[in-house]
């Protein structure tokens, strides 16, 4: 339980620093976000993958994921949806293939996420290749986190207050202990997102949504003199999606102060209106979330 | 008496860190404790003699110091370094097509050797690198026809003689001027660049891409590495600092975020992107935490002055590679191991960001680097003794011998100790130079340089 509020509060200091990082003076600087990215994936699958809030099937060693799904993309089902308002984003002919839809199917695919893959197989997509290839590497995906168990259910077991806030599991939990391969798992390439073209900058990630379904490989289609802009607008549009998401998971949640401050600034964000205006994407995880907050202020650090 | 000489010969001469008593000896820089932004030090370079030492900081400035000549009289110390030159490398940029505003922080300044009475340097920011000439006037011509001696004209028509304007001294004046700008070749940010042993070529590196020049060609550069994928997603690593062999005309080292280094040989192609040699160590799996990945990204690569070592910098600690050996280092030096158990605050803070870099002393026996709360570590190669030493205005008298400093990890703290928690995270020694032949460093704090010398006596 401890690294998971660990992670929970790495993961937001994270996400702070990728947007702040916007607006550096000097440009987005590659080495240090795909540091601050490498980090964020860690403790994101340590978050996820942590049995305390996980659904039956993650207690334990990591279960390779069904064949359909793809890998987890963002954070958590619960932290919001995938970015659909960004059309910019690049997508991979995958079967699970939920190119960016139109706000409303969030919600939809939001409820399916109850009964399992869906919506972390949307949000997953654009990692898919990568993790895939990761899978691979280390002969099938059964190592060391590689792959999340499936995505938390709505049978979360900290619904029933499964795993009290003092962080002992309660005995009729059903939450196996993790084995503490506590070393998050090597971390695959961030998630980045080329821009829409343009380069970076905040108005780029928010290109009016496209078709629902988006073709490949849109770097293919960029023009040669726009392979050469630094390609950090993906950056950008890393941080409205999670900024996005983490507004939505603070107004669920209204514990925490850092993240609140955070969420704030971002809300208040023009470019926040669609995402803003999303419905709420939580299900199970409004209460997991709402023991979590209190809890992850008063966090001793180390 | 013959004994008491040839120890004090062996104790000099041993440049061993710990054998040599380093003392104060000039600290240069603003007192004010209210640190203006462009004055922060981002680079130290000490030129091929080590009469120059040359500064670049974040306001794009370069200031030059020139040693005096050694004093017959004065037995006791080498000479000192003042101000020989002062100039605006590089100013503030705005990419108007990207909406990106340019740091004109100086990221790296590297010498030429000398080959005439000038003096010319390289110096970088993110973007553009430029070639200085650095020259002394100390004559200017007197006596013309035309001209009166404030400048203005006079009219011709009231010259009755003519005469030859003639040489005369004047108060020493150093110019700096620009002689060649090499720009628009990076479109990531610049970390290093590296003269090569030819002296006709050097290489810049950026995160994704390293350029091959000719410092007499400014519109045309030859890309030699390039690790940036075809799709961006699939990023795993960046180049973050590469420099070429001291000897080896055709060979460099790059340093990349996942801590490797791969040696380059630009015989084999002309893309290198294919290393001759990798050279990696195992991650140690008992270390692993979130910020594994973090502390592992190689901040410095430096080779050696003979050329069959190189060191490389990493969060934590300094590692020196045989050239000969890929898989490990032969030497490991645990610069704040302390650390280790703070990385989660660290990380907060932003200090785990921070890029250290690393140098050596002229023979190789001795390494430096820098740390936190204002202190600088060196290890002797030989001995395998370490010391800790501070840079303070404290111990500013000049000849002040610096006391050796210690950090508790933990427990009972001894007297004279500092514990980790207290620490200054924001007083860091970033960029440390050895002059190439004595035993005289420079030491940069945020907005200060500080030179030591060893004691002579």
């Amino acid at each position: 339980m401890e690294f998971k509020l660990e992670a929970h509060r790495i993961v937001s200091i994270s996400l702070g620093k990728i947007y702040n990082s916007r607006v550096q003076r000097g440009g987005i600087k590659l080495h240090k976000n795909l540091l601050v990215s490498l980090v964020l994936r860690s403790a994101r699958q340590v978050y996820l993958s942590d049995p305390c809030l996980g659904g039956p099937g993650v207690g334990g060693p990591p279960q390779p994921p069904p064949a359909q799904e793809q890998l987890p993309g963002e954070p958590a089902p619960g932290w919001g949806e995938p970015h659909a308002r960004d059309s910019s984003m690049e997508q991979d002919p995958e079967p699970a293939g939920a190119a960016p839809e139109p706000p409303a199917l969030p919600l939809a695919l939001g409820k399916r996420s109850l009964e399992g893959s869906p919506l972390l197989r949307a949000e997953a997509v654009p990692e898919a290749p990568r993790r895939r290839v990761e899978a691979a590497e280390r002969g099938g995906g059964g190592g060391e986190g590689a792959l999340e168990g499936p995505p938390r259910a709505r049978q979360c077991c900290c619904r029933r207050l499964c795993c009290s806030p003092h962080g002992a599991p309660r005995a009729d939990c059903g939450c196996r202990p993790r084995p503490d391969d506590g070393a998050p798992p090597p971390p695959v390439c961030p998630r980045k997102r080329s821009a829409s073209g343009a380069g970076g900058g905040p108005a780029g990630c928010l290109a009016s949504g496209g078709s629902p379904v988006k073709k490949p490989r849109r770097d293919s289609e960029e023009q040669p003199g726009d392979e050469e802009e630094m390609e950090t607008g993906n950056v950008a549009n890393l941080i409205t999606i999670f900024g996005s998401s983490f507004s939505g998971l603070l107004r669920k949640s209204p514990g925490g102060g850092r993240e609140d401050e955070d969420g704030e600034e971002e809300e208040e964000e023009p470019q926040r209106g669609p995402e803003a205006a999303e419905p709420g994407p939580m299900y199970c995880d409004k209460p997991v979330l709402r023991n979590l907050n209190p809890w992850s202020t008063a966090i001793v650090a180390f | 008496m013959f004994l008491k000489l040839s120890l004090r010969a062996v104790f000099l001469g041993a440049g061993g860190g710990n054998d040599i008593q380093w003392c104060f000896s000039q600290v240069k820089g603003a007192v004010d404790d209210d640190v203006a932004e462009a004055d922060i030090i981002s680079t130290v370079e000490f030129n091929h003699s080590g009469e120059l030492l040359a500064t670049g900081d974040k306001g794009g400035r370069v200031v030059i110091f020139q040693q005096e000549q050694e004093n017959k009289t004065q037995t006791h110390s080498r000479g000192e370094y003042n101000v020989y030159s002062t100039f605006q490398s590089h100013e503030p940029e705005f990419d108007y097509l990207k909406s990106l505003e340019i740091e004109e922080k100086i990221n790296k300044i590297r010498w030429l050797p000398q080959k005439n009475a000038a003096q010319f340097l390289l110096s970088t920011n993110d973007k553009t690198i430029k070639l200085w000439k650095i020259s002394e006037r100390d004559k200017r011509p007197e006596g013309y026809n035309l001209k009166e001696e404030d400048g203005r004209y006079r009219d011709p028509t009231t010259v009755t003689t003519l005469r030859v304007p003639v040489f005369r001294p004047m108060d020493l004046m150093v110019e700096a001027s620009p002689r060649r700008i090499f720009a628009n070749a990076h479109t990531y940010h610049i970390n290093s660049i590296s003269i090569n042993s030819d002296y006709e070529t050097y290489l810049s590196a950026d995160d994704l891409r390293i350029n091959l020049w000719h410092l007499e060609i400014t519109d045309r550069s030859f890309n030699i590495v390039d690790i940036k994928p075809a799709n961006m997603e699939e990023l795993t690593e960046v180049i973050t600092a590469a420099e070429f062999h001291p000897n080896s005309c055709n060979t460099f080292v790059y340093s990349s975020s996942k801590g490797t280094i791969r040696l380059c040989d630009m015989r084999a192609s002309a893309l290198c992107d294919r290393h001759s040699k990798l050279f990696e160590e195992p991650e140690d799996p008992s270390n692993r935490s979130f910020f594994s990945e973090i502390i592992s990204s190689i901040s410095d690569v430096k080779f050696s002055h003979s050329g069959r070592y190189m060191m490389t910098r990493d969060y934590l600690s300094v590692k020196i590679w045989d050239l000969n050996m890929e898989n490990r280092p032969v030497e490991t030096y645990q610069v704040h191991e302390y650390l280790r158990s703070k990385l989660c605050s660290l990380y907060e803070n932003d200090c785990i960001f921070d890029k250290f870099e690393c140098c050596w002393n002229g023979s190789d026996s001795v390494v430096m680097t820098g740390s936190y709360n204002n202190f600088f570590r060196m290890f002797d190669r030989n001995t395998k003794r370490d010391i800790t030493l501070e840079a303070s205005r404290e111990n500013n008298k000049p000849r002040t011998v610096l006391k050796p400093r210690k950090v508790c990890a933990s427990g009972k703290r001894k007297k004279d100790e500092i514990s980790v928690d207290s620490l200054d995270f924001n007083k860091k020694i970033l960029h440390t130079a050895w002059h190439p032949k004595e035993n005289i460093i420079a030491v940069a704090t945020t907005n200060n340089l500080y030179i030591f010398q060893d004691k002579v006596n």
